[in-house]
């Protein structure tokens, strides 16, 4: 159960003694990292911002969550994605075919946007996440970790994998009048990435995967 | 700069903007992370606004150029533009649809030029810090499902890529488009929230969050 614990803003004093401060990322009010126990979120008293939370398992859960977001990530790429049945003919469409279609078009640098938004984001979040995560369910960190945890908080922003589900529902709707679109299996692979991969980066702290990524020891 | 008291800024400390470890401002590396640290985000008000203005010039031929063409044998050529889209799915009696596409395509592009207007003023000003920060959260959140109309041109594109009872072709309109939600995005990225707290700081701050201090 999450519960909330509000932490006291300490005396200028206590904050020149203590070894460990923490910051406010969106208000810059400096605090002492308070002992919290598992399970609990620590918030901004002064500006409700979500300071940081303590999982003690989160390592091995979002590495099983990010594994089957992979999974699926192979899967919706294999499969075909839509098939479109009308009077005359039947065509399949890959995920793929979304970027290529554009590109044949002439928009080159549209292509290249949905492309990064769909699949190239989420590949990069899966690839780098992985890389962190599995050698620290062995306290272990491999060469460059850092800069590539810091890649992922990138990689988060730009991924909008739930935003392409919301237009392919749409898009049924725009083309259900004029053929029947059946949903094929790299969609179902789709929404379970989604769902796997939405559940793995909520279930990480970054505050605490930089701790732990600190305690590591390099190989 | 003044900074509030109970600030990292105000003790000479910086926080990391990526790792969140906190370090004296002399330190130029962050020691864990190694990313470059800065008290507050570099040029932040500037880039702000100059990503903000882009993003409003793009905003006309995004909605004036058509998303999509379609040629069917059945009608003739159509195009669409974001808001004919909204329009047909409602003549159509597509309700819900409607009213997605046009707070996705419409309603959020708007909100979000009024409140990265508001919160480049708040920065300024040094108003409702709280309620403000608030409004960047949602502000820096809610800016991706304007790709929405993006993805559904790719989709219908890719779908009806091979020509069949009808053909499909994406409209620069799209592309514009899609250029407006990057450059919402990246303005929304750029605002540093901090200054909002610096600049009612600055103006002795609203009695609300000065009973807050001195636990």
């Amino acid at each position: 159960l999450h519960h909330s614990s509000i932490l006291n803003i300490c005396s200028p004093i206590e904050i020149a003694k203590s070894p460990h401060y923490l910051a406010c990322p969106d208000c810059d009010s400096l605090y002492s990292v308070p002992v919290v126990g598992p399970e609990e979120r620590v918030v901004c008293p002064r500006c409700q911002a979500n300071l940081f939370s303590r999982h003690p398992n989160f390592v091995h859960r979002a590495t099983a969550l990010v594994f089957s977001a992979a999974f699926f990530f192979i899967l919706a790429n294999v499969f075909p994605f839509l098939s479109l049945r009308s009077d005359y003919r039947e065509s399949d469409m890959y995920l793929a075919g979304c970027v290529s279609g554009l590109e044949e078009q002439g928009f080159p640098v549209l292509a290249a946007m949905v492309g990064v938004f769909t699949l190239a984001a989420p590949m990069l979040l899966i690839g780098t996440l992985l890389y962190v995560l599995v050698p620290l369910l062995h306290e272990r960190r491999l060469p460059w970790a850092q800069p590539i945890c810091r890649a992922i908080h990138q990689a988060r922003r730009w991924n909008m994998v739930e935003v392409f589900l919301l237009g392919v529902l749409v898009s049924l709707l725009k083309l259900g009048s004029l053929a029947t679109l059946t949903l094929d299996t790299s969609f179902w692979a789709f929404v379970g990435l989604i769902v796997c991969l939405l559940a793995a980066l909520a279930a990480i702290d970054y505050a605490e995967l930089w701790e732990r990524l600190e305690d590591a020891q390099p190989s | 700069m003044t900074f509030h008291s109970s600030s990292a800024a105000a003790r000479a400390l910086v926080r990391c903007h990526s790792c969140g470890h906190v370090e004296p401002v002399e330190v130029r590396h962050c020691p864990r992370c190694h990313a470059s640290l800065h008290v507050r985000k570099p040029a932040s008000l500037q880039r702000t606004v100059a990503l903000t203005i882009g993003a409003a010039i793009l905003y006309f031929p995004a909605n004036l150029l058509p998303v999509l063409r379609v040629e069917s044998t059945l009608g003739g050529p159509q195009q669409s533009t974001i808001f004919g889209g909204v329009v047909q799915f409602w003549q159509e009696g597509d309700y819900p649809v409607a009213l997605i596409i046009f707070v996705a395509s419409v309603l959020i592009p708007i909100l979000k030029f009024l409140a990265i207007g508001l919160l480049c003023l708040g920065a300024h000003f040094g108003y409702w810090p709280r309620a403000l920060t608030q409004l960047y959260r949602v502000t820096d959140y809610i800016g991706r499902w304007s790709m929405v109309d993006v993805f559904v041109v790719a989709i219908l594109v890719g779908v009806v890529q091979l020509g069949s009872v009808m053909t499909i072709n994406a409209g620069e309109g799209a592309f514009a488009f899609a250029g407006v939600v990057v450059l919402t995005m990246l303005a929304a990225t750029s605002f540093d929230p901090r200054l909002i707290w610096d600049a009612a700081a600055k103006r002795g701050g609203p009695s609300s969050y000065r009973s807050q201090e001195g636990i």
